[in-house]
């Protein structure tokens, strides 16, 4: 297997890969090597320290200037997410009903390939396109200990591993949304909605009582939510999103299945 | 190979209030060039990309070389080659690199025939494919169709875009393609590139087949124009008892036309007590019968 239709879409979006990829390594470095300069700030760390709600937008728990809490209200909470959804989301809602707008989809389907295997190549192309800004991302804020920002190994791979993974079912839900309404617009519109309102529900649970209730069906909450940079997701996060992409996987092979491709 | 490559029996599709094809019954032979002519609009893509396991039927059945074309896609389209309609390809990616990757998913090792239909169509293949003319692309599309020598081509209006001399040489092409018993099956609305190249034919009007038959045997049928002229009055009432005329009309005084379809004798031997100055006949006309078929609201089977 040559996963041909995998790399046709990956060499189409190489650029954008890079570009990501390069702008976040170099958004994390700064943020790394800012840290010696504000880890004494107490006025910065008393901003959340002190304040829940504030704490809860920026997806802090306890000190902005502690390295979970700084990393996590610059980075992990809410930029690194939201770079790869970007990616995701975009792939997500392109890969069927955008390619099915503008014709290539037809040709591709007519290839000695089943529909299943396509879905497959197309799910793969969604964790590779994020992988390369996940894993530089990662490797910088690594090297933070050099930089008096250290945190565990474990559970920055883990947390990292969990954005992707969830960056992957939300771009399943662009894909799936797109062969429902065969429409690149309304699966990105749709999918970058409950994102949002993910995110959202995630990030106000600890101030807002309804949110709290509602956060287990928050993919941000399993990936970011709880204090991952600590401790690393828990086995029921990591449950939630890999069976989350299973179930969606496995829908959108159904889905396309049934599709009737121009 | 099976016997009959494409086989389809009361296939239809429709799209809610939007019509699609109704009981459409296909054969077509091995080493056949079929013809699907038809108006825009009238099913000839829907009916191909059924066929290609593109869109599902809603009732009816298709075999596309033995096989069910949306159950067995992954075998339909191994052996088939497939050209649709509005060819649309990765805009950035050059000709070559689509044609590399293509071949790759289809397993194949050596380029040289590709080589041989890239140099013999002159299609552009190291420039992205967006800054290409749609003849160009129509050229790299064929490329596609034909580069993995398929038991059977699909092809939804191959000629469009292609200048006289490309279109020439696609005809050529589809001779070697049957000579070497591989089938064709192509759609188009161009009538007479159509009665140059294929064996046989189906009409499609409304998504309703309205003829099948060979070109010839459609040409038996067409209806032949005689002119009389005539130098005196005439009662032509005669003329119009025998059972191959279909029509007569004056065209002015002393001018008679008839539509005849049939055999000639009869019409013949009723014309000669009217004594005409002169007599014109003309061939049958396969345009105007496409044009009556198009137009026709009378289904038939030939």
């Amino acid at each position: 297997m040559h996963a041909d239709i995998a790399r046709i879409d990956l060499r189409l979006r190489r650029r954008s890969i890079l570009w990501f990829a390069g702008g976040l390594a170099f958004y994390a470095f700064i943020l790394v090597a800012m840290y010696p300069s504000v880890r004494s700030d107490s006025s910065l760390g008393d901003l959340t320290a002190n304040n829940p709600t504030v704490g809860a937008l920026l997806g802090v728990n306890g000190s902005l200037t502690s390295p979970t809490g700084w990393v996590n209200g610059n980075l992990y909470a809410n930029f690194l997410p939201l770079m790869i959804l970007l990616l995701t989301i975009g792939y997500g809602a392109s890969c069927i009903a955008g390619q099915s707008e503008d014709g290539t989809l037809g040709l591709v389907a007519a290839l000695p390939v089943s529909r299943r295997r396509l879905v497959l190549e197309k799910s793969a192309v969604l964790a590779l396109i994020a992988l390369p800004v996940a894993v530089v991302t990662m490797a910088f804020i690594l090297l933070g200990r050099h930089y008096d920002l250290t945190l565990p190994t474990s559970a920055v791979v883990g947390t990292t591993v969990a954005v992707l993974v969830m960056g992957v079912d939300f771009g399943l839900v662009a894909l799936i949304i797109g062969v429902l309404t065969g429409s690149r617009g309304m699966a990105l519109g749709l999918a970058s909605g409950l994102a949002a309102a993910s995110y959202l529900v995630s990030s106000l649970a600890p101030v807002i009582g309804w949110a709290r209730t509602v956060r287990p069906a928050s993919l941000f909450y399993w990936a970011v939510g709880s204090d991952q940079l600590t401790a690393g997701p828990s086995s029921t996060a990591w449950a939630v999103l890999l069976i989350s992409a299973l179930v969606l996987n496995g829908l959108a092979v159904v889905l396309v299945q049934r599709l009737d491709i121009r | 190979m099976a016997s009959t490559v494409i086989q389809t029996h009361a296939l239809t599709r429709s799209f809610g209030p939007r019509r699609g094809i109704v009981d459409v019954d296909l054969a077509v032979e091995p080493g056949q060039i079929f013809g699907f002519l038809g108006p825009n609009g009238a099913g000839k893509s829907t009916t191909i990309r059924i066929l290609m396991g593109l869109y599902h039927a809603s009732s009816g059945s298709a075999r596309v070389l033995g096989l069910d074309p949306f159950a067995d896609a992954v075998e339909v389209h191994r052996r088939t080659g497939y050209l649709p309609g509005e060819l649309a390809v990765y805009p950035r990616l050059t000709g070559r690199q689509v044609l590399d990757r293509f071949a790759s998913v289809r397993g194949l090792r050596g380029t040289r025939y590709r080589d041989q239909l890239v140099e013999r169509f002159g299609a552009e293949v190291d420039r992205p494919t967006q800054t290409l003319s749609k003849g160009n692309k129509q050229k790299l599309g064929l490329v596609l169709a034909f580069m993995h020598r398929p038991e059977l081509l699909v092809l939804d209006e191959p000629t469009s875009g292609l200048d006289p001399l490309l279109q020439l040489e696609f005809a050529t092409l589809l001779q070697e393609t049957t000579a070497a018993g591989r089938t064709v099956f192509l759609s188009s609305h161009d009538l007479d590139e159509v009665q140059r190249v294929v064996h046989r034919l189906a009409i499609i009007r409304e998504g309703r087949i309205v003829v099948t038959d060979t070109v010839e045997g459609l040409r038996r049928h067409a209806p032949r124009t005689v002119e009389l002229t005539f130098d005196h009055d005439v009662d032509a009432s005669a003329l119009d008892r025998v059972d191959a005329v279909q029509a007569s009309a004056w065209t002015d005084p002393g001018h008679l036309r008839l539509t005849v379809a049939g055999p000639m004798a009869p019409v013949l031997r009723a014309i000669a007590p009217l004594d005409p100055v002169d007599l014109f006949a003309r061939p049958a006309d396969l345009d105007e019968l496409f044009l009556g078929y198009y137009r026709s609201t009378d289904l038939q089977e030939a």
